[in-house]
């Protein structure tokens, strides 16, 4: 017989009504939140398209989107708790559960994938001794696998907490990255050189980036071979 | 340049193309530096010259032939006539740089390198449809670049470029950035409207078209960001002239984002209708470690991929590549090497449309999760032979109009051709797990026979 099983496992329902991680007393916003809210409101017709860039603030401010600062944001826009909680679990970059301080999106879409994308994800999950989805003891790293994140020339790459890029990844960059997090250093931005320019720019497009790197096609994954 | 004999390609001269959208200077994301390299010289002379009515830039527009670089490549032009008369309505341009079809990073670069072409194409587009506030709409995963972005649009604010009566003519616009929280679906034009709209990003019908009630039902027309860049090259040049750059069916520069396995990937400039092979072979340099190729998806994961043997002759425009059942979608291909699993590849392509899959429509959001199911199930040696059939009529069911919006045609697009075009490989996976799975089910028939005894 197939070991293979095509059924899905039962699903738990999540909690119902579960105790709130955060006090009455924290859920508000400082004046120059509100006023920043304020000028949000201002750019579009009506407050409800202002949600999005609100709860952006409140992930950054509370670190994930619990669902009480779900109804910060919403009361905050006149908004019902579930037009609120609807935006906020259709998208895949809102925490709705608590993450480790450094999130890790290991992009494995098509493009890392033939180019070691999982070899790269494996390699982390061996190295932290979680699985993709997971977050390690200590609450410093989470792992996920993300899809398409927009940079396919410089695969494989991942990014770290919802911000910086690490492009063309290798094992040994890993155990740097995780060192220098480990150490509180998160690394800055980098700047891709587009190949054309390396002729004619000697690579350098931009002089206020400190990173540039070019692209490079890593060696094919293990897994792949 | 030496054609030895051969037809001249519709990308021309491409050896010596001057490129246009990122040209090669250093610091050109600097308003200075852009100002010093004639920027918003084009909306200037639009705005202070009088004999150039709003309608001359869409027919300008119009006679250049653009069409969309975000994937349907739609005809640009002919999508702003769609706009009516002003009313008393308000007017809006989204401007869609959402990017998030798997295999395209080009966008990103016009934001990094020469955001102010995108603004000044925003503001152009602004002008001759009488719009007064643009929303960009970019990916939530761009932090860096919506920052860099937000910093460059700010000092085009100072500078008097955008905002109120511009360049003191008049004409009032807002330019606003929408960060994005990753969806893909997001990138579908009714689908970014609801979620510029603060809703949960689900697709509408269509009709009512965006031209007649868009973001909060008023006029909208979407473009993406990369169509927008080019409109100041139109202005500058004029249609007729634009319109002779590169492949007649869709004319101008592209960019061309070259990823997987070449030797030197990235983003290039030049004309549409660049052969396949001159790009693999002597832009990006040949194949990485010197295998033979086995496939090439020309724009996106939606695109059909073709076979290595069949692409002679073929060039990044739609007529050709419509040819082998293909298109160009976003214009940044992947080369795929010969010892790539197809079956496995195509595995991963249906696992990311079941992850973004909005979930609206039943025949998308259970047709692409029986996708990868099915896929899975030959991808791990345990798939029966009329699972290629399955998936071929799966994909018959689930296409062709059947859900609100094109997101399952791109879903169902990939599988068909693969499926139908590397038939054998999926084959030799179903075969090999007649009997008992063995360790070394790639090993073939022969292996899974050894593994029963």
């Amino acid at each position: 017989m197939s070991s293979f099983d095509v059924q899905q496992p039962v699903v738990e329902l999540p909690d119902q009504n579960p105790d709130p991680d955060f006090s009455d007393e924290e859920l508000v916003w400082t004046s120059e939140e509100e006023a920043q809210i304020a000028a949000w409101k201002d750019q579009y017709p009506e407050d409800q398209a202002a949600i999005m860039k609100v709860l952006w603030l409140a992930q950054e401010k509370f670190g994930y989107l619990a669902p009480e600062v779900i109804q910060l944001c919403g009361d905050t826009l006149d908004m019902t708790f579930t037009q609120a909680y609807g935006v906020a679990t259709f998208y895949h970059q809102y925490f709705k559960e608590e993450k480790g301080t450094y999130v890790f999106d290991v992009c494995t879409c098509f493009t890392c994938q033939v180019c070691g994308g999982y070899d790269i994800l494996h390699y982390l999950e061996e190295k932290l001794g979680i699985h993709a989805g997971e977050t390690t003891d200590d609450e410093m790293f989470t792992i996920q696998e993300a899809e398409c994140l927009g940079a396919c020339g410089s695969a494989p790459m991942m990014e770290i907490t919802n911000g910086v890029y690490v492009h063309n990844l290798t094992p040994e960059k890993i155990d740097d990255l995780v060192e220098s997090l480990r150490a509180g250093e998160v690394p800055s931005f980098t700047s891709m050189t587009l190949p054309q320019d390396e002729e004619e720019l000697d690579g350098n497009r931009r002089t206020d980036v400190e990173n540039t790197e070019t692209y490079q096609t890593q060696p094919r994954g293990e897994h792949m071979e | 340049m030496d054609t030895n004999g051969m037809p001249q390609s519709p990308a021309g001269d491409w050896r010596s193309y001057e490129r246009m959208l990122l040209p090669p200077i250093q610091d050109l994301h600097e308003l200075n530096v852009y100002e010093e390299h004639g920027g918003y010289d084009r909306l200037r002379r639009v705005l202070e010259d009088d004999e150039f009515a709003p309608g001359d830039v869409t027919d300008a527009v119009k006679a250049s032939g653009l069409t969309g670089r975000g994937g349907a490549g739609f005809p640009t032009g002919i999508k702003w006539t769609f706009m009516p008369e002003p009313d008393d309505r308000p007017r809006f341009i989204g401007v869609n740089a959402d990017e998030s079809e798997p295999g395209t990073f080009k966008d990103r670069q016009v934001m990094e390198y020469n955001p102010h072409l995108m603004l000044e194409g925003i503001l152009l587009a602004g002008y001759a449809l009488h719009i007064d506030t643009a929303y960009v709409y970019i990916r939530g995963e761009y932090t860096d670049w919506i920052v860099h972005l937000k910093k460059q649009l700010q000092k085009a604010y100072e500078a008097g470029y955008v905002g109120e009566d511009i360049m003191g003519s008049g004409f009032t616009m807002d330019i606003v950035l929408h960060k994005g929280a990753g969806a893909y679906i997001c990138g579908e034009e009714t689908s970014l409207m609801e979620s510029l709209e603060g809703k949960r990003g689900y697709p509408r019908y269509k009709p009512p078209f965006p031209a007649q009630s868009g973001i909060f039902g008023s006029p909208t027309t979407i473009n993406n960001a990369e169509t927008l860049a080019h409109v100041p090259l139109i202005v500058e040049q004029g249609g007729e002239a634009y319109s002779n750059i590169g492949a007649g069916d869709m004319p101008g520069p592209a960019l061309y984002g070259m990823s997987g396995h070449v030797k030197k990937p990235g983003v290039y400039e030049f004309p549409t209708g660049m052969p396949l092979t001159d790009l693999i072979h002597d832009v990006c340099g040949g194949m990485a470690r010197d295998k033979a190729m086995k496939a090439f998806v020309p724009g996106g994961s939606s695109t059909p991929p073709i076979r290595a043997e069949n692409i002679d002759g073929l060039t990044m425009n739609d007529e050709s590549l419509g040819e082998v059942g293909s298109r160009t979608g976003t214009f940044c291909p992947l080369v795929l090497d010969e010892e790539t699993d197809m079956v496995s590849f195509l595995r991963r392509v249906a696992h990311f449309y079941q992850d973004e899959t909005c979930g609206q429509c039943t025949p998308c959001r259970e047709g692409t999760s029986w996708l990868e199911k099915i896929l899975a199930r030959i991808d791990e040696g345990e798939g029966r032979m009329r699972d290629i059939d399955l998936l071929l009529e799966l994909c018959d069911n689930m296409d062709g109009g059947r859900t609100i919006c094109a997101f399952a045609d791109g879903a169902v697009g990939p599988v068909r051709a693969t499926v139908k075009r590397f038939r054998d490989e999926f084959a030799a996976k179903c075969q090999a797990s007649v009997h008992p799975v063995s360790t070394d089910v790639s090993a073939g028939a022969e292996s899974a026979v050894a593994a029963t005894e």
